[in-house]
């Protein structure tokens, strides 16, 4: 990895005000001058753009920047990559090879897989980006139709991990090893393996090096028929364990549908944290988003202050799944429910 | 046929190792091995070898035949170094043929299941090709090269020169083939390959090297393909030859079913082309932005029965733009909003005003339901929903929208202040009856505000904490409230993504949303 020079960190400051500004042509200008100045495209796209809406990200996340502000950053980013290709446009691929570049199905956040396709194109790959949440059905009819060398997936919600293993299996059925990237798979990757991927990379640069080479067949991953049976149950109890929770949890519930919307909203995510957790059987899958509870204030949202009594009335109502009783009741997942243990 | 028998030690108390005594049997075994003299020349060195280092056996091969030999110490008091060494010597050459031949059939068996699942795994042509290539290479020879004819006028190839390395592919047209007619015939899957066709190969454009070792082709049976299995060389003693017919069998079959899928899915992707919502224009003329989202009930199929469309400005100055719904999901659905777009663009020819177009449109849609094949094994559907209208810069800056509407859920505005408000028009199902009721308005959006029209896909989309609720008007006024000062497109993207929160991944009907937008002028 090339280390992000001075100009770099400049313009990728400039980019961020930018953004703030909600100045799409403002954004464009500052990539296509970076370009003009000599960076390449990729440090452009990785350096400038990519971590720019990594920082946006954050401020989202610490809630200094609303969901709106955010959306609108990452739409201006994405016509900014379109600027980017249109100005540099990648060299013909050099037969490397053929990739599909998807986004797991669920996963809205297109611009990390495409920042990977563009990166991609531009080590020769012959790269098709798919778009944000693609079924696993269209993975496996693009497959069928174009037969591509490798198959790379992009996630940031570790909660969409189940749906993962369907798209692994669409590519195993077809021979095709899979890569995966994003921060859904785990800070290290440790749940790319766990459902299955051939590989995972932190980043478009790391999977473009990791790319070089054939990926090296993994095998079926470690989830074994209880993980799976223990999750598709709280899947398909999810509204009856969110309606329960509610009521159990806050008492005034009822009476504010936007407050019990908030509510049941961060309740569903809390539950599909956990599914994903027993899924690749890890409690600190959990445990992340819980520390991340209530870091955000949003009016009538879950807050730190809930989630004991929360975990407490889950273990109580999943009496039958015992993995995801052991889960709950784990030492990172009980840890992560005190009020110090906020991120 | 008795036991062979040799006795070896020391010709005195630590002298030189030597044969004390051979049956017959044993000569038979060992020819060449004389009585008394040093086991060093006896000629056996398997035997000198076990001799020397005192092993509890061997194993050699003389004259063809497998020999195994086991040895008994004759005096075991510990004096080793006068032990006499009993070798009791078995001829094993059926046994070991036997073992070794169940073990070859074992792996042929297994390299064919598993040749099995790779290449049926994947409909694709070429990379069944490359797979049936790669596949073989190592197994049943060091290179392998699959040449395909599909009926087509190109064959194309697929070459591994080693287990686990990228294959290398190409293409030929079949005038290229004149030079091999052996290979052009076998191409035609006509005629049996003539045994001589390894001879032309070397000619081809297809090696990285023209091989030099013997090569044999093998014929690549299909119903709609035809190949040759070529094969540089094979190990021939090795029963590769009935393994490689096998295996050319296999490929055949998974050849054939992906060009057959191939044929298939070209039809399937003209169609779907043909009817998925065009992409917006990237800017419109008229300075009016544009953003959209849309998810089909069907999601492998990428198109449904919801249609939106924004098209050039037309020389009048105004910006046409529609979305609609057609009653149905899936191709069927599909194909009658692709009738209601088409039929749109033709009477755009002689008439702009949305309301009459519509009317107009409500009769062709009429008309050519009468003339669907009554009793049609598919039924198709006949009714649609629309609002469309058109658009036209202000000189503030602002947009002038004209808007007429069709049974569709009425569009909303949202103002710059964060107010939404329903747009004020309402009318009856196009498509259904001749006097159809056709509502129509006019409204101005200010720099900034959004016009959001959007199917019953979303208003209708059963989700929430108990799974059953709809996502309902308010919930989507307010999620429209949450996005002042958006662009267009984040708009969409927004509710779009509100909404799949709500779906929780349940199955939905098709969704579809067009945003408008008057530009805000200049950043400052």
């Amino acid at each position: 990895m090339t280390a992000p020079t001075t100009s770099t960190t400049g313009r990728r400051a400039d980019y961020l005000d930018r953004l703030g500004a909600s100045d799409e042509e403002g954004a464009i200008a500052v990539a296509l001058a970076a370009l003009d100045a000599g960076l390449d495209v990729e440090t452009v796209l990785l350096d400038v753009v990519a971590e720019a809406q990594r920082e946006v990200g954050e401020r989202w996340a610490a809630g200094s920047w609303t969901v709106v502000q955010e959306h609108i950053a990452t739409h201006i980013s994405e016509r900014v990559v379109s600027a980017v290709a249109r100005h540099r446009p990648a060299d013909p691929p050099t037969g490397i090879g053929r990739i599909a570049v998807a986004c797991l199905d669920g996963e809205w956040h297109a611009l990390p897989a495409r920042l990977l396709a563009e990166v991609l194109a531009r080590h020769g790959w012959e790269v098709t980006f798919l778009g944000s949440s693609v079924p696993a059905a269209q993975l496996a009819v693009h497959l069928h139709e174009t037969g591509p060398d490798v198959v790379a997936v992009s996630s940031s919600l570790p909660s969409r991990l189940p749906a993962a293993r369907r798209m692994v299996e669409a590519c195993r059925a077809s021979g095709i090893p899979i890569l995966a990237g994003g921060p859904a798979f785990g800070p290290q990757g440790e749940w790319a393996g766990a459902v299955g991927a051939d590989g995972w990379a932190p980043d478009a640069r790391a999977a473009a090096a990791l790319l070089e080479n054939t990926l090296p067949r993994r095998d079926d991953g470690r989830v074994d028929d209880v993980s799976r049976e223990e999750q598709a149950l709280l899947q398909t109890r999810r509204p009856e364990l969110v309606a329960g929770l509610a009521a159990r949890v806050r008492a005034g519930h009822g009476t504010d549908p936007l407050a019990d919307d908030q509510l049941a909203d961060d309740l569903g995510h809390l539950v599909d944290f956990l599914a994903a957790a027993v899924y690749v059987d890890d409690p600190g899958l959990l445990a992340r988003f819980l520390r991340w509870v209530g870091t955000v204030a949003v009016p009538g949202g879950l807050a730190r202050e809930e989630l004991r009594a929360v975990v407490e009335d889950l273990v109580e109502r999943l009496g039958d799944s015992p993995r995801t009783v052991a889960l709950l009741r784990s030492e990172p997942v009980q840890e992560a429910c005190s009020p110090a243990a906020a991120a | 046929m008795s036991e062979a028998v040799v006795v070896t030690g020391p010709s005195h108390p630590g002298g030189e190792e030597i044969v004390h005594a051979a049956n017959p049997a044993a000569g038979r075994l060992l020819p060449g091995l004389v009585v008394g003299t040093p086991v060093a020349d006896a000629g056996h060195d398997a035997l000198t070898d076990a001799v020397v280092r005192a092993r509890p056996g061997f194993e050699t091969e003389v004259a063809g035949r497998v020999l195994a030999a086991r040895a008994v110490r004759l005096d075991d008091d510990g004096a080793v170094v006068d032990a006499l060494t009993c070798w009791y010597l078995r001829d094993v050459t059926e046994e070991r043929r036997g073992s070794a031949s169940l073990v070859r059939a074992q792996a042929r068996a297994q390299f064919l299941a598993e040749a099995g699942r790779a290449l049926h795994g994947v409909l694709h042509l070429d990379r069944t090709l490359r797979t049936a290539a790669s596949l073989a290479a190592g197994t049943l020879a060091p290179t392998v090269l699959v040449l395909l004819a599909d009926g087509s006028d190109v064959v194309r190839w697929a070459r591994a020169d080693r287990d686990g390395a990228r294959p290398h592919t190409g293409e030929m047209t079949r005038a290229d083939l004149r030079a091999t007619p052996r290979l052009h015939e076998a191409l035609t899957g006509r005629a049996p390959v003539d045994p001589w066709v390894g001879v032309e190969l070397a000619e081809l454009p297809v090696w990285h090297e023209p091989p030099t070792d013997r090569v044999v082709a093998v014929p690549v049976p299909g119903t709609v393909v035809a190949g040759v299995l070529v094969l540089v060389g094979p190990d021939l003693d090795d029963d590769v030859l009935p393994l490689g017919e096998e295996y050319a069998v296999r490929v055949g079959t998974a050849l054939s079913a992906a060009a057959l899928y191939r044929e298939q899915a070209h039809l399937g992707h003209v169609l779907q082309a043909s009817l998925e919502p065009p992409p917006l224009p990237d800017e419109t003329s008229g300075g009016l932005l544009v953003g959209s989202a849309y998810r089909p009930a069907r999601e492998s199929l990428r198109v449904g029965g919801d249609f939106y469309e924004v098209l050039p400005r037309t020389a009048a100055g105004r910006t046409p733009f529609l979305l609609g719904d057609v009653c149905g999901k899936g191709i069927e659905a599909a194909v009658l909003s692709g009738r209601v777009r088409q039929s749109l663009h033709a009477l755009r020819l002689v008439e702009q005003d949305p309301a009459t177009l519509l009317r107009l449109l409500n009769v062709a849609l009429l008309d050519a339901a009468d003339l669907d094949a009554p009793g049609a094994a598919v039924p198709m559907p006949r009714f649609a929903t629309m609002v469309l209208g058109d658009a036209e810069s202000l000189p503030d800056g602002g947009s002038r929208l004209r808007l007429a509407t069709g049974g569709h859920p009425p569009p909303y505005v949202l103002h710059a202040d964060g107010r939404v408000e329903e747009v004020d028009v309402a009318g009856s199902l196009v498509g259904a009856l001749r006097d159809a009721e056709i509502g129509h308005t006019e409204i101005d959006l200010a720099p900034g505000e959004t016009c959001l029209l959007y199917s019953d896909g979303v208003t209708e989309a059963r989700g929430g904490p108990g799974g059953r609720e709809f996502y309902g008007e308010e919930r989507l006024e307010a999620a429209l409230a949450g996005c002042v000062g958006a662009p267009p497109q984040v708009v969409c993207d927004r509710v779009l993504q509100l909404l799949s929160d709500w779906l929780g991944g349940r199955d939905h009907d098709d969704v579809a949303l067009l945003a408008l937008q008057a530009p805000r002028g200049r950043h400052v």
